[in-house]
């Protein structure tokens, strides 16, 4: 849950990474670590078994200070994928803001996708959160592996609903950083209608993801069939 | 609108860090750079207070009052000017000593602050005015007093104190990862435990559902076996009436059909009996009575009632009883019935020619669930009956015991029974502290073999019984 401190003039949010196992949600998080900014973000804080599986959750702070002196603090966490890790799942999702849903992009993996979508619908709902209106993304990863999804099955599965959709080559940065601005993005329009981030707070979207983004190279490609923003804003 | 996560928490920096053990890493830097050196945490807490050189002198001008009064702003300064940017702030001492100041933080947030000083600067020609008007103090002694302190220029000291807080930056970050795992460890737990508590209050509440249908069962099978037997009783016992004469002579046509009648009614009333048996054993109204008596006679006694069929069959049947076995106190009736029903379904699964032989001699071992913790073998004695018919598949061994149970359950199966023998074998067997065990080789036979105690013990109480039969 959006945390706000007026009187620090300080903004906390929660984003989670949520997949199924292997789907490559801590490769996101290493990514965006190489990827941005040292001085917008601290340590990846990781906890992981021996096998390379996480085994609570990973965690990428990333914040700034923006210009009326704002401290906004991003906390990206990932939930371990695996199924006897349900309990930690629910318990790191508990107050988040937004969700990147990662899918394994290979058509082997439609099953394992859905038990982790029903899973997440599940776990929001028992953390009082409402599935409707929770702003998420959904990026297919691994796009570089043989017989994946096609553009058609990407675009079909974008129109089957309203999050926007992205695809991702985490392991070689590609659709990373799309991903979490999309993400981003449409978090910040949720708060903004919800808590008036921007008239409260004085805070732009603009502002809150150019301090983000600053430094990196900014492809123009938006999520699936929307070129250069998100679909649906709310 | 704001609401804390337990991932969230901060912790104080003294419980955050092993005190003792950064208290050290401390010292080694003092020790090193001959630089005071003083840790506090966000709340102005003191955590670590280091000194070189500077005691003698700082003592001696706080011994003049307006001295005190300047060095404990000092001290403050040094405590809680804010320190949010990341860089080296400057606290300059009133003596002309000089302090450098670092925040320590965590994800930007200040979770403490690491102070370098005092040290003179290397640029201090001459003592300052703030210093030289204190009239109470020795001006010659008190720059004797200075000299003690290391003199070093501010750059210098400033790389010390970056690398400084680039050490506890990897401190913190570590003791943060370790306190948040151990969090989220203990945290896991109890979400699973949440789970496993909501799943065995449902499993709890499906079983006590089934035991209930259990008894419902039994009562309907008691009450059902009892209005059975009434009218079949009367059957039998006119058609002996009509055997015996009673009503006038009969054809041999019709004193065949009678005998036919009379037969199969006496087969029907055996296996309403059984059913009886088996349901006073589930509702637990089975008394044993238990009596000495004579084993061989028992033996002979059950063989004797199937041998009928056993002769049909061709079959041989032996008894071999130790002759050392001393007399048994068991219910009788109740071994006898069990030896039986094992010796029914040896004949029944036995093929032309075969043999069955009933064996009484000491027990292999004790039950394992003996009512006797520390019984030694001697105090149970083995009855066993083995046949060399058609065995039982080992997938099936684990389930023959159970009521209604047939290995073979089709429609059209070769052997008929009710599936109550071996249920009723253990559930005698058992309510007198006793197990049965089998062992049996697909197609070359079976071996049925009652570990009975020699004496009988009533159980201390019903409860005991029953947690004996669920533990099986």
């Amino acid at each position: 849950m959006v945390q706000i401190n007026q009187a620090l003039r300080e903004l906390t949010l929660k984003i989670v990474y949520y997949g199924p196992a292997l789907s490559g949600k801590t490769t996101n998080l290493i990514s965006l670590h190489e990827r941005v900014s040292s001085d917008v973000r601290g340590r990846l804080l990781t906890v992981d078994t021996k096998d390379d599986r996480t085994l609570f959750f990973d965690m990428l702070p990333v914040f700034f200070r923006a210009s009326n002196d704002l401290k906004v603090k991003i906390k990206l966490y990932t939930v371990p994928g695996q199924v006897i890790h349900a309990a930690t799942r629910r318990l790191v999702l508990q107050g988040a803001d937004g969700v990147a849903f990662v899918a394994d992009a290979q058509k082997s993996a439609t099953q394992t996708n859905n038990d982790a979508w029903r899973n997440l619908m599940d776990d929001l709902r028992s953390n009082g959160l409402d599935p409707a209106t929770m702003p998420i993304v959904i990026q297919f990863n691994k796009m570089d592996l043989p017989d994946v999804k096609t553009p058609a099955e990407v675009a079909e599965a974008q129109s089957r609903g309203r999050e926007p959709v992205f695809t991702a080559v985490a392991v070689r940065g590609e659709g990373v950083v799309e991903t979490l601005r999309g993400l981003l993005q449409l978090t910040f329009r949720d708060l903004d209608q919800r808590y008036g981030l921007g008239t409260k707070l004085r805070l732009s979207e603009d502002e809150f993801l150019s301090e983000i983004f600053k430094n990196l190279d900014q492809p123009a490609e938006g999520p699936v069939g929307r070129a250069g923003g998100v679909r649906g804003g709310r | 609108m704001s609401g804390g996560h337990f991932l969230d928490e901060r912790v104080p920096l003294g419980e955050l860090l092993d005190l003792k053990s950064f208290q050290e890493v401390c010292r080694s830097f003092v020790e090193l750079y001959q630089i005071g050196l003083k840790v506090f945490d966000h709340t102005g807490q003191k955590l670590v207070d280091i000194k070189v050189g500077s005691g003698e002198f700082c003592g001696y001008v706080f011994t003049d009052a307006e001295g005190a009064r300047r060095c404990t702003s000092t001290v403050l300064k040094v405590k809680s000017d804010p320190v949010d940017e990341p860089r080296v702030h400057t606290v300059q001492c009133f003596t002309g000593a000089r302090y450098l100041v670092m925040p320590l933080l965590y994800e930007m947030d200040v979770v403490g602050r690491a102070v370098f000083g005092p040290f003179v600067p290397q640029d201090l020609v001459e003592l300052p005015p703030s210093l030289t008007d204190l009239r109470g103090l020795d001006l010659v002694h008190a720059s004797k007093l200075m000299s003690q302190i290391r003199r070093a220029g501010d750059g210098t000291v400033a790389k010390v104190l970056e690398h400084f807080v680039k050490v506890c930056d990897v401190l913190v970050f570590s003791a943060y990862k370790v306190n948040l795992t151990s969090r989220m460890h203990i945290e896991s737990v109890r979400e699973s435990f949440k789970d496993l508590s909501a799943q065995n209050a449902r499993l709890e509440e499906s079983y006590q559902r089934l035991q209930e249908l259990d008894q419902l069962k039994s009562n309907f099978l008691a009450t059902v076996s009892h209005e059975l037997r009434t009218p079949l009783t009367s059957i039998i016992g006119y058609a002996e009436m009509l055997i015996e004469g009673l009503a006038g002579p009969l054809t041999p046509e019709q004193l065949e059909y009678l005998r036919t009648i009379m037969d199969k009614g006496e087969s029907l009333l055996g296996l309403i009996s059984s059913i009886l048996d088996l349901t006073r054993v589930e509702s637990g109204k089975l008394r044993i009575n238990a009596e000495a008596f004579d084993l061989d006679a028992a033996v002979a006694n059950a063989i004797s009632s199937v041998l009928p069929q056993a002769n049909r069959r061709g079959l041989v049947v032996l008894a071999e009883i130790a002759p050392e076995l001393p007399m048994p106190v068991l219910d009788q009736e109740k071994v006898t019935q069990c030896l039986v029903n094992l010796l029914a379904n040896a004949v029944k699964f036995t093929g032309q020619g075969g043999r069955v032989v009933v064996k009484a001699g000491p027990a292999p071992r004790t039950p394992i669930r003996a009512a006797g913790r520390f019984d030694g073998t001697d105090a149970y004695f083995a009855l066993s009956v083995t046949d060399t018919g058609i065995g039982i598949p080992p997938e099936q061994l684990p389930r023959i015991f159970d009521s209604f149970y047939q290995v073979d359950g089709s429609a059209t199966r070769e052997y008929g029974g009710a599936g109550l023998g071996l249920a009723i074998v253990r559930s005698y067997v058992e309510a007198h502290g006793g197990e049965v065990t089998v062992e049996s080789s697909h197609g070359e036979g079976s071996t049925f073999q009652m570990i009975l105690p020699r004496r009988y013990v009533a159980p201390a109480s019903r409860a005991d019984l029953d947690a004996r039969r669920h533990a099986s």
